[in-house]
């Protein structure tokens, strides 16, 4: 009789309505459960326990070693982390606290769910933690922000600075490390980061088409960041959600730099530069409008380089005389080496990228605050100072202030 | 490709032809594994005997004096998974596997001669849907062959356990993996492969024996335009992850030169996706040894939601002058059919409750489903009968040719609760495309079964609270042998059910039992081990006190 009792919980819970489960999907739960688990777990996660770890045993006080064990692998049990998504193992740890749904979940779990968006409404507060901005900046990102020993430097750092100040918020800066590995675009770490909430807001969001809304549900991998927990190891993947951004603060362009002033010349459009031994970045925008838009002279007798700070330093060095590089990267160079023979001409590229900051949609509140301030300093030019001040060629956001997706006439049309 | 095949096995054909003509002391001839059933002393093929039916002509050990029968030796395998395999015995020496290693014993005293550690990724138990188990080897030419649970077929050299050679026969990452023992069938190492709940495309191999080198490949899923292709109306792509698993061995007629192997479920279990018989899944293949190519084939289950895989035991048999096979199928219907081209001869239910069909219709050969059926295809809940266990799980049947009967652990009025379900495909990852959970009876779970297998009359049977997944043998001596879950060795009268014997081997029974005779004695052997399908899956908490790990287990009379 027990066990017939028993064979008909399973059923309800199988196919009836949850319990306890107003805190997560216990359905999906069960079903990750039972794709990934149950032939060594037993279904339900009722099993002798002879040779498998009984699971409703599991001390609902460990997480971190659920995460590892399951992560990693244990004994005679295989690693998953290279093959459950990160919100399926945050159910599956549910799952297990909450043998199978029939408990509720432990308080600490109900109010920090390591995802949950929800969290600025029960603090009253825009930001994760009351009282503080934290900011996602990247440590090798250039002009734009790099770590110091005590803060950082770089224009956005200087941004945000300011714009917790305006708040009357401190700051906090998470520093983490743009992985420069082929399927993990800045883009996609930028949504990471947020969708994991390790910070409010991040600078540098350039706003193109596809990046305000291509990425909404998908996944992708965290980089790493100095807080980032031991757990999640680089496996582990987030839940991407939707976002909000500022108004633009500045503009990312690119520009021709060419090597010594004997090599200058007047430019209007990249064909200008005919005559001139050209270095094409490749596999970046600026290296594909060289090639498309350069003329075929030009493009018989270029040289190809590998894209980073090593591009200029071969120019530097007399591999090619000019290129169509970002802005950037020039001033990144510049501030490298104090001693270059590299200068930028003033002709600019018009497909560039404004930039603004971007921030989880729940906090789109913070605009009202941001965008004012954003504004503000770009009118009375404290921006234009900030950038100056950090050796950045500061160029003004311009319309439209969203680049819509390039067409192939705009990487075609000589410009 | 066809050609290539055949001018590659022209080759591959002389140098086995000369391996046995060496006469190395350790060489097994394709005539000794042909008659395996004659000698007693050695058990050099699956199923003891190309035929499979686990029954041996010694009678030292009988009705009258098994209570006598005590344990000789017990060895330990150092493994705390579920226990399948079938002991292989030459020349006084005794090979068995366990999913991380092969182990050669002296057969007499259980001294191990040596051990042949097997390594695989960490990972591949992910795909291993029912335990991590192997079930065994095939023996040839001085050679021992097996699969790994990651998807390699190897070689070994019986004197020494050295490997000779080792061929990937597919990515495990993709689902795939081997727990099956092959078999050699005119000089060709046939094995086949698992996976059935992970989206795979099931397929059966021919290996040259010599060098390792793949000979062909049949698939049990037709590719577009390939005969079959017709019963996957689905228009899509549901034939890459179709299923048709191959997971446990084939058998071998030597006269009509045919392999019979049963293929698995399709995939997933989702039916009204894959519209069609989808052939050739849940299906009883015949083929060519040498070039892998399809006889004829019988669908037991076509259009299959249930996970009745056909993939059970073919037992050959000659049963009122006619060539037959036998199949005890996980649908609970028990197939006969007439080995020479596939006709069914009879197919009684060989359980008591059976309700997704009312029968299987002699004329056409197919089921006739009831509304159980065709709801579960249209993803309607239903309870269905048998469940997804099967009539009959894996585990070996065996048949007594003398008395016409055979020997069956059942599972008893175990039905499912089923819904199917859009399924999610990911490679390496359950693919079930259902809902369900287990519809227990009130009693006992399982039943040791003696039937007619023309007309599936049960001359006795025993009944258990935990079902048997135990391999069953049959003796001359008016005996039958199984095991249970919870350890017990068993021995029953073959004529009137009446348990006579048991011995606790502490731990569970799911091996395969043998027995065999050296210097005029006669011996018992099986593998014990708990875990596997049942103990997985059921979530059965009477097995908790079933403590695991594997021993061989020999049995003699005592003197
Ligand atoms: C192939 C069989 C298998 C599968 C599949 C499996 N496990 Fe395990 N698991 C085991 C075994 C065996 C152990 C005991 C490990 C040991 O301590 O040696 C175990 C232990 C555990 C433990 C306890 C670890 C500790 O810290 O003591 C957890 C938690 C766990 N498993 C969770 C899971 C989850 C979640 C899944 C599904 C993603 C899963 N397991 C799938 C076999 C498996």
């Amino acid at each position: 009789m027990l066990i017939r009792l028993a064979a008909s919980l399973c059923f309800l819970a199988l196919f009836g309505a949850p319990v306890f489960a107003e805190d997560f999907d216990l359905t999906k739960a069960k079903r990750t459960y039972k794709d990934f688990c149950s032939h060594c777990h037993g279904i339900d996660m009722v099993n002798p326990g002879t040779s498998s770890y009984d699971l409703r045993k599991f001390p609902a006080d460990q997480k971190d070693r659920f995460y590892t064990s399951v992560n990693k692998g244990r004994g005679d049990m295989p690693a998953w982390g290279d093959i459950l998504l990160p919100d399926e193992l945050d159910l599956l740890w549910k799952y297990v606290v909450t043998r199978g749904g029939k408990e509720p979940l432990p308080k600490e779990e109900a109010a920090v769910p390591a995802t949950d968006t929800d969290q600025t409404q029960q603090h009253g507060s825009l930001t994760t933690k009351p009282g503080t901005l934290t900011a996602c900046l990247a440590k090798n990102g250039g002009v734009m922000s790099s770590r110091r020993a005590k803060g950082g430097a770089g224009l956005d750092y200087a941004l945000v600075t300011a714009l917790a100040d305006q708040m009357g918020l401190a700051l906090e800066v998470e520093w983490f490390e743009s992985e420069q590995e082929e399927e993990s675009t800045p883009i996609r770490e930028l949504y990471a980061l947020l969708a994991y909430n390790v910070c409010d807001v991040m600078p540098g969001f350039a706003l193109y088409e596809t990046s305000l809304s291509a990425f909404y549900k998908t996944r992708a991998a965290l980089p790493r960041y100095d807080n980032k927990p031991a757990h999640l190891g680089p496996e582990f993947q987030v839940d991407l959600e939707p976002i909000s951004v500022s108004d633009p603060y500045a503009r990312m362009e690119m520009g021709v730099v060419y090597r010594t002033p004997e090599f200058e010349r007047e430019i209007t459009q990249i064909a200008d530069m005919e005559g001139l031994k050209i270095g094409v970045e490749q596999g970046t925008l600026a290296g594909v409008l060289t090639l498309r838009q350069g003329t075929s002279k030009m493009v018989a007798d270029s040289i190809t380089a590998n894209p980073g700070p090593d591009f200029l330093w071969k120019m530097e060095q007399g591999a090619f005389d000019a290129a169509l590089v970002t802005v950037g990267a020039y001033d990144f160079h510049k501030k490298q080496n104090f001693v270059s023979t590299l200068a930028l001409d003033e002709y600019r590229h018009p497909i560039g990228f404004n930039l603004s900051v971007a921030m989880l949609k729940s906090r789109r509140d913070l605009l009202d605050q941001i965008d004012p301030t954003i504004n503000a300093m770009i009118a009375d030019g404290r921006m234009a100072a900030l950038a100056k001040k950090n050796k950045v060629t500061f160029s003004s956001p311009k319309e439209p202030w969203v680049q819509s997706n390039l067409t192939m006439e705009d990487i075609l049309l000589r410009r | 490709m066809k050609y290539n095949c055949i001018k590659r096995l022209g080759l591959t054909a002389t140098i086995i032809f000369g391996v046995a003509n060496a006469g190395a002391v350790y060489a097994q001839t394709a005539d000794e594994l042909k008659n395996d059933t004659s000698d007693p002393s050695s058990i050099l093929t699956y199923g003891m005997g190309y035929g499979q039916q686990r029954h041996s002509s010694l009678d030292m050990v009988n009705a009258d004096n098994v209570g006598k029968l005590a344990p000789a030796w017990a060895y330990s395998l150092a493994d705390t998974r579920g226990q399948e395999s079938f002991p292989m015995l030459y020349d006084g020496v005794m090979y068995v596997t366990t999913h991380n290693s092969t182990v050669a014993l002296d057969a007499v005293t259980g001294r191990q001669i040596w051990k042949s550690v097997i390594e695989y990724p960490a990972e591949t138990p992910r795909v291993a849907c029912c335990g991590i188990v192997n079930r065994g080897s095939a023996i040839y030419g001085g050679r021992l062959f097996r699969t790994t649970l990651d998807a390699h077929v190897i070689a070994l050299d019986m004197e020494t356990g050295e490997e000779v050679w080792r061929t990937k026969s597919i990515d495990y990452k993709a689902g795939y993996s081997m727990t099956v023992a092959p078999t050699i069938a005119d000089g060709v190492l046939i094995t086949g492969i698992s996976g059935g709940e992970y989206g795979i495309r099931g397929y059966l191999e021919g290996y040259d024996p010599d060098t390792g080198e793949r000979l062909w490949r049949t698939y049990t899923v037709p590719a577009p335009g390939e005969p079959g292709s017709e019963t996957w109306k689905d228009g899509g792509d549901a034939w890459q992850r179709g299923g048709g698993p191959t997971w446990l061995t084939g058998s071998y007629d030597p006269e009509l030169n045919t392999v019979y192997w049963g293929t698995g479920n399709a995939a997933s279990w989702n039916a009204g996706l894959r519209p069609g018989d989808n052939l050739y899944t849940s299906t009883i293949l015949a083929l060519e040894p040498k070039t892998g190519a399809i006889k004829w084939h019988y669908q037991t289950s076509p259009n299959d939601p249930f996970d009745y895989d056909a993939t059970n035991e073919l037992v050959l048999a000659t049963i009122d002058g006619r060539k037959v096979i036998m199949q005890a199928n996980r649908n609970g219907f028990f197939y006969v059919l007439d080995r020479t081209n596939g006709e069914l001869l009879a197919a009684p239910q060989f359980i008591d409750k059976v309700n997704w069909a009312t029968g299987i219709d002699l004329a056409t050969g197919r089921p006739m489903d009831t509304e159980v059926a065709t709801k579960a295809r249209t993803g309607e809940q239903v309870t269905y009968y048998p469940s997804a266990f099967g009539g009959k799980n894996w585990s070996p049947m065996a048949y007594n040719p003398d008395s016409n009967t055979v020997f069956i652990n059942t599972f008893k009025d175990v039905g499912m609760q089923y819904k199917a379900v859009e399924p999610q495909y990911r490679p390496g990852v359950f693919y079930f495309g259902a809902e369900f959970a287990w519809a227990w009876p009130e009693g006992d779970r399982g039943e040791l079964r003696a039937i007619d297998p023309m007309t599936g009359d049960v001359k006795w049977a025993d009944s258990s609270a935990l079902p048997r997944l135990a391999g069953v043998l049959s003796t001359a001596g008016n005996l039958v042998f199984t095991g249970g879950q919870t350890g017990e060795f068993e021995a029953f009268n073959a004529e009137t059910g009446e348990a006579l014997w048991s011995f606790n081997t502490g731990s569970g029974i799911v091996g395969q039992p043998v027995t065999w005779e050296k210097d005029g004695k006669q011996y018992v052997t099986v593998v014990n081990g708990a875990g596997a399908v049942y103990a997985l899956f059921s979530g059965d908490e009477r097995l908790a006190t079933v403590p695991p790990g594997g021993n061989v287990w020999t049995f003699a009379l005592v003197e």
